[in-house]
């Protein structure tokens, strides 16, 4: 379990020992599912002294125990946000859209009724990417689209968030994963380097402002057959990822999936899913 | 090279089997409760499981009734590692679908034995 | 075909049966009975307005309910009350047959410190080893800062090995250097047990830093 000390960052006095790594690592691990490697060793050290210093901490030792034992769980949400990053684009994680074209909607199919319009919830949504790429994926990847409706609501809490979404002005990282063809089919140039999604998309996603842990807000999110609901639980804290669970099953038709974020996992929040293994993805599935 | 799952919530548990099963030729992966095991195992296939009882979120029998109810899975061995050491939590055990079952603490010698015997040659994927 | 959107169209209905039971306390203690798990969930997310009176019947059900996701909402709705009469409710199960029941009242009462605090001692000083480990399962996430003074009389005091360990696996997070020498004395309480080695070195070396 030797590793080389040259690759341990130093800032002034400041550095994490082997043990310390070991501690940390274990600690999140058993709190968020997500195992840092050694190769992710300077990445974690970094952000870790940056945080003993930002805190005002003398060392790891001190600052753990200030992290561990905080009643408000503030400064562990303050390394969640840290340890992983969170940035959209188009076809982000695309690997779950294979899988909803590939599996999860013939799965879908199977449970509904003929000419039953299959319902489709995205949220986060923030500025819009995932439910475009939904839709975008839908209509390019998936053959029975000519034969089913397909509805998708997309939701957010940030309302200037949502505003933009509706605009559908995207920079040229936000679509630098588009294959050339769909950029050129769906999208026009916009001044400043932008592109404009066209009309006909963006009328297709209904957007909506929904805080995920507010019972009143979510009681009428009923009947769907697939949630997105990625790079969200990870930043709630334990009570709000129970109430956001229970949320999703009751929003799901039973046989219905939810994907989660790549890094995430439902297997520190709940068991009441069922774990469904497809070729490109694994997802959770309210039991039929 | 045989793969073993080790499912535990202890972290120390996790490092002694994990010691004692590299000793005994196994590639070595971890678990920390019952639905995080069922999330690896469709996804890499173990030779053998090694599954303690009592773990959040979902314990070591709804996982193991879980496994043999799954087709990818039921064939996998598994080994029942607890601390309860009473007739009736054997019994359960063998019940949902323990090939064996072991009491807390192990001994290394015995345990790695054990595990050797029990588990899948690893060829036949 | 293709993409469409229900605009115009109101929201599904929120509650998806017909209301056979009234919405008060008696309505929805039948409706915690019924049939379909549905209903029941239901059931257990609206009591949690009750607070304390509905404690007794959702520790009730929850001893026979059959789903998994009715368990689920019943455990939620007992951590969302809270309070002295959930522990209460709560404790009994640890000695349960059901597995599932442990582990998910282990994890409720976990982020209850103020009403579990005053009965950490006793659990943790129980005839029977399995609910002292439930205790140290407890104290895993307790924010409550007793919680290290409570294992360090389990590591020194208590006869059994696989509850030492466990409260050496614990102390490899959460413990400090002034905690050393009891650490290392545990050695000696279990001479011939070679995972009591192994866990009294590796929380060293957590706790001390590996310096």
């Amino acid at each position: 379990m030797a590793r080389a000390a040259a690759t341990q960052p130093r800032c002034g006095e400041l550095h994490i020992t082997d043990a310390e790594f070991d501690r940390f690592r274990d600690f999140f691990y058993r709190k968020t599912g997500i195992r840092f490697e050694d190769s992710k060793r300077y990445f974690v050290d970094k952000r870790l002294i940056q945080r003993i210093e930002g805190t005002g901490h003398r060392g790891f030792r001190d600052y753990f125990a200030f992290m561990r034992f905080q009643a408000s769980g503030e400064e562990f949400q303050e390394l969640v946000n840290l340890m992983t990053v969170n940035e959209t684009y188009f076809f982000r994680e695309e690997y779950q859209l294979r899988c909803m074209v590939s599996d999860l909607l013939g799965e879908v199919l199977h449970y509904k009724r003929a000419g039953e319009t299959v319902r489709i919830w995205s949220m986060p949504c923030s500025t819009g990417e995932e439910p475009y790429s939904i839709a975008l994926y839908l209509l390019e990847y998936w053959d029975l689209i000519d034969r089913v409706d397909v509805e998708i609501v997309a939701s957010d809490i940030d309302t200037r968030a949502l505003e933009r979404a509706k605009q559908g002005l995207f920079s040229k990282r936000s679509v630098s994963h588009l294959p050339r063809w769909i950029l050129g089919k769906y999208f026009e140039p916009a001044p400043g380097g932008y592109h404009r999604l066209c009309d006909d998309l963006r009328a297709s996603v209904n957007f909506r402002r929904i805080n995920l842990c507010d019972l009143n807000e979510t009681k009428g999110m009923r009947n769907f057959d697939l949630i997105f609901c990625r790079n969200l639980l990870i930043y709630f804290d334990e009570a709000s990822q129970r109430l956001a669970v229970q949320t999703l099953y009751d929003a799901l038709n039973p046989g219905g999936f939810v994907l989660l974020g790549h890094s995430e996992s439902m297997s520190r929040i709940t068991s009441v899913f069922k774990v469904r293994r497809f070729r490109d993805a694994v997802v959770y599935q309210r039991s039929a | 090279m045989r793969r073993a799952l080790i499912v535990d919530d202890a972290v120390t548990v996790r490092l002694y089997h994990r010691k004692i099963l590299e000793e005994a030729g196994f590639q070595v992966e971890e678990a920390e409760n019952g639905v995080e095991a069922l999330e690896k195992a469709l996804v890499t296939p173990y030779d053998l499981l090694l599954v303690d009882v009592n773990m959040p979120k979902m314990d070591g029998y709804t996982l193991l009734r879980e496994v043999r109810s799954t087709p990818e899975l039921e064939g996998v061995p598994a080994i029942m590692i607890s601390t309860e050491s009473e007739k009736h939590d054997r019994e359960h055990a063998y019940r949902v679908g323990a090939n064996l079952y072991l009491v807390k603490p192990v001994r290394p010698e015995a345990f790695r034995l054990l595990a050797a015997l029990m588990a899948r040659n690893g060829e036949s994927r | 075909m293709g993409l469409v959107k229900a605009d115009g169209k109101p929201a599904a209905t929120s509650k998806p049966s017909p209301r056979k039971y009234t919405r008060d306390l008696t309505g929805l203690l039948a409706e915690l009975n019924d049939q379909q798990p549905k209903a029941r969930r239901w059931a257990a997310r609206d009591l949690v307005a009750y607070g304390e009176e509905a404690v007794g019947a959702l520790c009730e059900r929850l001893r026979t309910e059959p789903e998994p996701s009715v368990r689920e909402a019943l455990f939620d709705a007992l951590l969302a009350i809270g309070g002295d009469a959930v522990v209460e409710g709560l404790i009994p199960l640890l000695r349960g047959e059901d597995a599932g029941l442990r582990n998910g009242a282990v994890e409720v009462l976990g982020q209850l410190p103020e009403a579990v605090g005053p009965r950490m001692e006793v659990l943790l000083a129980d005839p029977n080893p399995d609910v002292r480990l439930f205790g140290l399962d407890i104290l895993r996430d307790l924010p409550h800062p007793e919680a290290p003074r409570w294992l360090m009389g389990v590591l020194e005091q208590d006869p059994h090995v696989n509850v030492v360990t466990v409260a050496l696996d614990r102390l490899a997070e959460v413990g400090t250097p002034e905690m050393t020498p009891a650490v290392r004395a545990v050695k000696d309480r279990f001479p011939d047990e070679p995972f009591v080695a192994f866990a009294v070195d590796t929380a060293l070396d957590r706790i001390l830093g590996g310096e």
